[in-house]
């Protein structure tokens, strides 16, 4: 080995703690990096191959009936590739706890069924055409059903009792949700089910037609273009909603979770590469100026400046190679278990993994990059480095008094030790701000995801609790009239009862449209809480209608503009109406307007489409019989659901504060143990004049106390301008985040932050241990 | 110019700037090592000695004034030719020795080595210094007299032209110092290396060929020895 080669091997080999330090930065950099862009891509390739192979929709159309033939039609049509009729319907299925309320989407298929098909699982076709149903996979998990199991769902208000012949996945059901206010998949109490054309036609009286219409348009087709032509085409079959694929909740679902992957993997990863880079920079910088004799000396010897700069650059090209292996390498193993989980997560039954080589060679060039660069700041120096200069004595600093002497009050009460305090500390001002800095740093890196938890607690107790106040929330399968309420109260007892109506509506402003719920309440409705978004208390206006903050955004509407409101209800007009106000909602985009306001203008007199209602009676058990009931969604059981999920959540956020916590260490560890190095002579001249090694701690740990207060003050701010961040950028249609930090993780991320300070600062005190203060006074030279 | 002296020195002049004061370390500084002398330079701390030396070794260069090896005008050349000219022509010891801590004896005796192209056997250098048991030992592990060995070594072992030692006693007690001195002799006499030596220690001079006496940045006087006396038998 090259003699120099073999002095940065012993050198790192005397200060491998910093090098595992920073080299673990990396690695995590990388790590994140490789398996969030590998999975990000695979997941993604995945969905699309899977869409592909089941040839996945683009667009939906839900009417409310359509004639066969009207669909054959549509068929003849340039631009569509398929079109196909089906009929849809959301029924109760009778199961044998008495007290549970399943629902299940009843789907039919025709007999070549070629758009949206079925990937069989288990089982096989539709062989019987009244008996025999596929069921979607994440249902017959959930509930424990088996192939030739019976299901019963009451189809048309008659019971059938179906034999279960296949168990399937669908496109269009990656991600279960009943719908956008559901948030949760709750696969045990919806499920989809596919039974034969024929049999829906009969059971829910559709005689040759259907109420939705799937396409699949040719290639190369502008999927908007066909969307205005079949909203026009099919208008008088009473267009309920129509919407694409991007619109499709599923898909929706799964598409913002591939970009957040692709936003996490392009911005975090820097942090963690642009903090190691500092960091080597500066134990480059160090090392270098320590090393001024060694230097010297090697440049009489007849070295060049590049072979010097060359050599110690390697040690941070080493640092660069070696964390870009460990980080690609757990990258990879990690992103493999990542496209597991997702594709399990969403149901997708098959995978598409491939390897990508391109993110292997983009990761070692970014962190080589990064080392590079902060190799040769670090080691610039070391071209103004005279060798007859650097044999040399270095003069010493210039003692100068610090800004903290001038002011007389103060530091004539500090005690001797913490005046070595500040001088140590305004001596070196860059050494300070660096770690300050690091600190700061850290205490926003735990500050986040200590946040993100705040957030989703606070997304769905906002929503349930906050914004909705309800009990229960109950959907008819039809609109009814309002005297149904008198039937309610006459079955279950409730202390507070509204009627709803809440109907899909297109709004428009100017080019940008979007489908969504409108729901119409009572004039001083005491089961909403609105907040208009400077977070000041309104109440629902007689008329007018007021827009959810995600959907005005959306839309980019203000206060006081027009929107226009199509109806999918047939011969009713299309209107404006003005925005009256925009409202805080954390989960969900909608609408809201008074519901007598909202009859008069978009619906029918007295018509409601489902009720609220406050109780302790047993609601669901004594409305589990009405008919007419599509859905009992309660409070209890969302919170229920909502835990569950976020016993997983607090898994990945753990994960998340480690690898703040190893960054901080790193900082911590590397600047607190160069300061050490550095500082030999100083602390060898207090152990001769008879400082204890206790005393010396005390020196030290007094320092850093004082820059972990100042650290984490400068943390505050900073991490709420991450946060800020993490609002703008994270907030979806589905969700809209609104993170209020609370007190207690404010004093997590303090505590947090403290104990890896106080373990960085406990592993440099083994240096400090080890000093020989006669060696380090005698000797001078590295 | 029509000698054939080894090295040229011809009115050298150097300031330096020292924090708020100006030293003007040499002024018009002129003589010749002939090839195979051993020259001493003698003179009071701050006398000019080092600033000399390290213009000589090209790792300084002066403010006026010309240095030549030969023919070649060492001080008309950039920074890459003083490199290779330190690389190939020139070794040097300092006084404290400035080894590298983490290399052992032979390992510091190859950093100079690896990088010329005719150099001396390593571990027959290091045979010649006395060091063949110690040379797997770090500085560490060894004394002061030993270090200056392996720095000797070191110089000696890239095979240069001239062998430049800056106080290389000046760290080391009498009996050391002696040794290594002997060794120096050992080096001019028997590799037949011109060898420069600078040193506020008049005794040494007894040594020398010719002696370079300096004061204030100053030669002030040069002489010849005709007799020089055996290191052994020099006393401070």
């Amino acid at each position: 080995m090259k003699k120099l080669n073999l002095r940065l091997f012993r050198l790192l080999k005397n200060s491998k703690g910093q090098f595992i330090a920073v080299t673990a930065v990396i690695i995590i950099g990388l790590l994140i990096y490789t398996s969030m862009n590998m999975a990000h891509i695979n997941l993604k390739s995945t969905v699309n191959y899977y869409y592909d192979k089941t040839n996945f929709s683009d667009i939906f159309v839900q009417v409310s009936k359509i004639p066969k033939k009207e669909v054959d039609k549509l068929n003849k049509l340039p631009q569509i590739n398929k079109a196909e009729g089906r009929i849809v319907y959301d029924v109760p299925l009778k199961v044998d706890k008495g007290r549970e309320k399943v629902k299940v989407r009843v789907i039919s298929i025709p007999e070549n069924n070629q758009v949206n098909s079925l990937y069989m699982i288990e089982g096989q076709g539709i062989e019987n055409k009244n008996k025999d149903v596929l069921v979607l996979e994440q249902f017959t998990k959930a509930r424990g059903l088996n192939i030739e199991d019976n299901i019963v769902p009451q189809m048309g208000g008659k019971q059938y009792s179906l034999n279960i012949k296949g168990i399937v996945a669908s496109p269009e059901y990656v991600y279960l949700m009943e719908n956008e206010q559901t948030l949760l998949p709750q696969p045990d109490k919806f499920g989809v089910i596919y039974i034969s054309e024929e049999l829906a036609m009969d059971s829910m009286g559709f005689t040759n037609s259907y109420n939705e219409v799937v396409v699949k348009v040719n290639q190369g087709t502008d999927v908007e273009e066909v969307k205005e032509i079949l909203e026009n085409r099919l208008d008088k079959f009473g267009v309920k909603r129509i919407y694409t694929k991007d619109e499709q909740l599923s898909n929706r679902m799964i598409t913002e979770e591939i970009e957040g992957l692709k936003k996490t993997s392009s911005s975090v990863p820097l942090v963690f590469l642009f903090v190691a880079a500092v960091i080597i920079a500066v134990i480059l910088s160090r090392m270098v100026k320590n090393d001024r004799t060694s230097i010297g000396v090697l440049k009489a010897l007849g070295y060049k400046n590049s072979d010097i700069i060359l050599h110690y650059m390697k040690y941070s090209i080493l640092i660069g190679l070696v964390g870009s292996i460990f980080g690609i390498t757990l990258g990879i193993l990690l992103s493999g278990y990542m496209t597991k989980m997702y594709i399990q997560f969403f149901n997708i039954p098959m995978l598409r993994v491939k390897f990508y080589y391109s993110y292997m060679i983009s990761a070692i060039f970014i962190s080589v990059l990064f080392c590079m660069t902060a190799g040769l700041w670090g080691t610039r120096k070391i071209l103004k480095i005279v060798p007859a200069e650097s044999m040399r004595p270095e003069p010493p600093k210039s003692g100068t008094r610090i800004f903290l002497e001038k002011i007389g009050v103060i530091w004539d009460r500090l005690s001797f030790s913490w005046k070595m305090v500040f001088r140590n500390i305004f001596r070196n001002k860059k050494r300070f701000i660096f770690i300050s800095f690091g600190i700061a740093l850290t205490f926003s890196v735990i500050f986040l995801p200590l946040n993100s938890m705040d957030a989703i607690v606070s997304i769905f107790y906002d929503h349930y609790g906050e914004f909705q106040t309800m009990d229960y929330n109950i959907t008819f399968t039809k609109p009814l009239n309002e005297r149904v309420l008198t039937d309610i109260k006459n079955i279950v007892d409730v202390e507070k009862i509204e009627p709803k109506i809440e109907y899909p509506f297109r709004i428009t402003n100017g080019h940008r449209e979007k489908v969504v719920n409108i729901i119409g309440l009572k004039e001083n409705t005491s089961f909403y809480n609105f907040n208009n978004i400077k977070d000041q208390k309104i109440n629902l206006p007689s008329s007018g209608i007021i827009l959810s903050e995600g959907l005005a955004n959306y839309l980019d509407v203000k206060v006081g503009d027009m929107v226009k409101i199509e109806n999918f209800i047939p011969e009713k007009e299309d209107i404006y109406i003005e925005v009256k106000d925009i409202v805080r909602q954390s989960l969900g985009i909608n609408g809201y307007m008074n519901i007598d306001y909202m009859r008069d203008k978009l619906t029918d007199e007295e018509m409601i489409t489902g009720v609220y209602l406050d109780s302790d009676d047993r609601v669901k058990i004594k409305l589990d019989d009405a008919k007419q009931i599509s859905s009992i969604q309660s409070l209890q059981d969302m919170r229920e659901v909502f835990n569950e999920f976020l016993d997983l959540t607090i898994y990945s956020i753990s994960i998340t504060v480690l690898f703040g916590g190893i960054l901080g260490f790193a900082i911590i560890y590397t600047s607190t143990s160069l300061g050490i190095s550095e500082r030999r002579l100083e602390f060898s001249s207090l152990r001769v004049m008879g400082f204890s090694k206790n005393d010396i701690y005390n020196l030290i740990t007094r320092e850093n106390i004082f820059m972990t207060i100042l650290g984490i003050l400068l943390g505050i701010p900073l991490g709420k301008y991450m946060i800020v961040f993490l609002e703008k950028n994270f907030s979806t249609e589905i969700y809209t985040l609104y993170i209020k930090t609370s007190l207690l993780t404010y004093v997590e991320t303090i505590l947090l932050t403290i104990f890896f300070i106080v373990l960085a600062q406990l592993a440099t005190f083994k240096k400090i241990n080890k000093l020989d203060f006669i060696e380090a006074l005698k000797s001078r030279i590295t | 110019m029509q000698n054939n002296a080894l090295m040229k020195i011809r009115d050298i002049s150097k300031e330096y700037q020292m924090g708020e004061v100006k030293v003007k370390a040499l002024q018009d500084v002129s003589f010749d090592i002939q090839e195979g002398e051993f020259v001493v330079i003698l003179g009071p701390s701050g006398s000019g000695k080092s600033t000399l030396l390290n213009i000589i070794g090209g790792m300084d260069t002066p403010d006026n004034g010309k240095v030549f090896l030969r023919d070649l005008e060492i001080t008309k050349f950039n920074d890459k030719k003083l490199t290779k000219y330190r690389r190939e022509k020139i070794g040097f010891v300092f006084q404290f020795y400035n080894l590298m801590a983490n290399l052992t004896a032979k390992e510091n005796v190859e950093l100079a080595t690896e990088i010329c192209k005719d150099s001396l056997d390593v571990n027959q250098v290091l045979e010649d210094v006395g060091l063949s048991d110690r040379k797997n030992h770090f500085p560490s592990q060894m004394s002061g007299g030993e270090q200056q060995r392996v720095a000797i070594a070191r110089a000696v072992a890239k095979n240069p032209l001239l062998l430049l030692c800056d106080e290389p006693t000046g760290a080391l007690d009498y009996k050391t110092g002696i040794s290594i001195l002997s060794l120096l002799n050992r080096v001019n006499k028997q590799y037949g290396k011109t060898v420069v030596v600078i040193t506020h220690n008049a005794a040494i001079a007894n040594m020398a060929d010719k002696v370079v006496r300096m004061r204030s940045g100053k030669i002030i006087k040069i002489e010849h020895n005709d007799s020089p006396v055996a290191p052994e038998r020099i006393e401070w």
